[in-house]
């Protein structure tokens, strides 16, 4: 028995994704990212009344800041308008699907307040087709999207990678999907035709997963599996117990859960409340943020001064350096100094660093 | 008089130096345009000029203070390098390999063998810097008194190794410039075939009454056969060559590709999960949306290295991947 245990012990391998950054840096449960993006919110109000008061005092009394709930479902209406844009370029589901993620994955980053969404989902997606390796021109890009400059774009680009931790790599529920219609082909007993037809159901499922949390929480062949569970239960139960014997009864309560916050939450959201949301946005941006008004020119001045005290502070340094080359003296162009042997004795602490 | 640059090849050439001076007279190539600088067995270099005046009347000692050496008229030789210690170490190698001839098959091992060439490398040494040069001497002549015989047979032995390499060469030229003809050959029969093809088929149409197609085909076909048959022994010949035998030799010779293992650490991806149908399998995958890549009939997709199993493993990975991981547990 020991030897068989010792055996185990010794072959207990962990899977790729366990390696994967969106395993190991974007996975929560659905509490903790409720609690996150609260206290997201939280921290942005506080800086941005702050901002507001600095400005003129007061004047952030009246002010109704977005609240982490209204963020989400403003987020949730670009993240609706990624699918139009992708259909329009004709790119194919995988930047579609990135570009998603890579959205959400922002503002758990970031707050709406600071950066509209409108422009981020436009880098998302410039960065998306970069990353999954269908790039397009920028000129190209924004010549069919109204009121758009290649600077609205490329301005946020860095910003966003680095949201993102330069972590670009996402695994995807459609792939996985696809994986597991091939797999079922080799199961013996269910029609070709049919099958096909409820793949094509499942995928309509998986692209509905996207409006949700739902990647954010389980790993894509649970989320897959559960969108083919929905479609033909047999097949799907059938499938897991093929390839998990041991844990098939825990896959399925996941995926019953998966099934559950689809059903619940991937409907659009409410267009009247997000209009007003977004009227709301126009009063509670940061005035840092706002091009033009008095906290961004006063926010620039001060990185501008920052920027130049270090500035100074390093020619500082360097001239020091310069003065303390023990070759200057030497040098040809140093003769307009003086280096007389008499000055130098006059001078103790230049003969000092002379030494 | 002197000895011009002895090489037929003519890829080394005569040594000369824009500021060269006479070290003897004094006189440069300012005085003297055509001036030439020749070596003497002591290796000091002096104008032909100061050779004519001191040695046309015998042999006499080396003008260069502190050397004496008695030299000869026709002693001096070209220089071929700048640097006259090189020329020294060329000319006492040469010197050397003439004396010390011997072979490995002259020794009954191979100990003795390279005990023999450590003594005539330092020979060469003593020669080339000036150590003990009259006992060096003396070795040397000693050496020659005692092996005469098999010296002069390592010297035929040589002369006949150079003649059968140089007989060997001579042939694969033979031979290359044979196939070549042979080939110019072909190409010119089969130009004349194409021209009496199409002039037979002129012919015909202007003389018989036959439908033009079928003369045209009945013409064609008939030009084919002939240069079948034309061709077919050429094949053969072209196997048969010793070039091609020889790669075939080589290609059997070759490490046994053992297959790589690329994962070895602590990660599982999952292959034993799952198994794979390749696309030129009996039924594979139906698969709607590779239907173009499986045809790929320009090659378009297979150009940039996309190969359909790997991406039909990649799904098919990420399909069983992290299917049992529990989510993250709901906190209060």
């Amino acid at each position: 028995m020991t030897v068989s245990l010792n055996g185990q012990a010794s072959v207990v391998k962990k899977s790729l994704y366990e390696g994967s950054t969106q395993f190991r840096h974007w996975r929560f449960s659905s509490t903790s990212l409720a609690k996150l993006r609260a206290s997201q919110n939280a921290d942005a109000v506080a800086k941005i009344r702050n901002a507001f008061e600095d400005d003129s005092p007061g004047s952030s009394s009246t002010i109704q800041f977005l609240s982490a709930d209204e963020e989400y479902l403003l987020v949730k209406l670009y993240i609706s308008k990624i699918s139009q844009l992708c259909a329009h370029f004709r790119f194919p589901e995988e930047v579609e699907a990135t570009a998603v993620s890579y959205l959400k994955r922002f503002y758990l980053r970031n707050t709406v307040m600071d950066y509209h969404p409108k422009n981020v989902m436009l880098t998302a997606i410039f960065l998306a087709a970069k990353t999954s390796n269908h790039p397009i021109g920028i000129e190209q890009y924004v010549h069919s999207i109204p009121k758009t400059k290649p600077a609205d774009v490329l301005d946020l680009e860095f910003l966003v990678a680095q949201s993102l931790r330069f972590e670009f790599t996402v695994w995807h529920a459609h792939r996985a999907l696809w994986g597991i219609w091939l797999d079922v082909q080799t199961i013996s007993g269910f029609n070709q035709a049919t099958l096909e037809d409820e793949y094509g159901q499942a995928l309509e499922r998986v692209r509905a997963s996207r409006m949700t949390d739902a990647e954010l929480i389980f790993t894509p062949s649970q989320i897959a599996l559960a969108c083919l569970h929905s479609v033909s239960p047999d097949l799907a139960e059938q499938w897991a117990n093929l390839k998990s014997p041991n844990t098939a009864d825990a896959v399925m309560e996941t995926i019953s859960r998966i099934q559950e916050i689809i059903d619940t939450q991937s409907g659009p959201p409410d267009l009247a409340m997000v209009k007003d949301i977004d009227r709301r946005l126009k009063i509670c941006t940061n005035p840092e943020k706002v091009v033009g008004s008095k906290a961004y020119m006063a926010k620039q001045a001060e990185i501008e001064a920052e920027a130049a005290r270090k500035r100074t502070k390093k020619a500082e340094g360097l001239r020091a350096n310069m003065e303390r080359d023990p070759f200057a003296d030497d040098a040809p162009g140093a003769t307009l100094v003086p280096t007389e042997p008499q000055s130098a004795a006059l001078n103790p602490t230049r003969d000092h660093r002379m030494l | 008089m002197h000895t011009p640059v002895k090489d037929p090849t003519g890829k080394t050439t005569e040594y000369r130096d824009e500021n060269d001076t006479c070290p003897v007279c004094k006189s440069d190539r300012f005085l003297n345009k055509n001036l030439r600088l020749l070596v003497s067995p002591c290796y000091h270099r002096m104008c032909e000029g100061c050779i004519d005046r001191i040695f046309t009347l015998g042999p006499a000692p080396c003008p260069i203070p502190g050397c004496g050496t008695i030299l000869r008229k026709m002693q001096f030789i070209h220089q071929t390098f700048e640097d006259l210690t090189v020329e020294k170490e060329v000319g006492v190698r040469r010197r050397i390999a003439k004396e010390f001839n011997k072979r490995r098959q002259d020794f009954q091992d191979l100990r003795s063998y390279n005990d023999y060439l450590e003594m005539v490398e330092d020979i060469t040494f003593n020669l080339i810097n000036n150590i003990k040069v009259r006992e060096t001497e003396e070795l040397i002549e000693k050496n020659r008194r005692e092996n005469a015989a098999l010296i002069e047979l390592n010297i035929q032995r040589d002369e006949r190794d150079v003649s059968s390499l140089q007989e060997e060469e001579a042939r694969e030229r033979r031979d290359r410039e044979q196939r070549a003809a042979e080939l110019r050959m072909m190409e010119e029969e089969e130009k004349f075939e194409k021209e009496r093809e199409k002039q037979a088929i002129i012919d015909g149409l202007a003389t018989s009454n036959t439908d033009a197609d079928r003369l045209v085909a009945k013409t064609r076909a008939e030009a084919a056969k002939r240069s079948q048959a034309r061709r077919r022994p050429d094949i053969s010949n072209l196997l048969s060559s010793s070039t091609t035998t020889s790669y075939n030799n080589t290609r059997n010779t070759f490490a046994k590709d053992e297959p790589h293992v690329p994962f070895t650490d602590d990660w599982d991806d999952c292959h034993d999960r799952f198994s794979l149908r390749l696309p030129g399998d009996q039924s594979p995958y139906y698969d709607p949306t590779t239907i173009e890549v499986r045809k790929d009939v320009e090659g378009k997709y297979r150009a940039g290295g996309y190969m359909l199993e790997e991406v039909w493993e990649r799904a098919l990975r990420s399909a069983v991947m992290a299917l049992d991981i529990t989510p993250l547990p709901e906190d209060e």
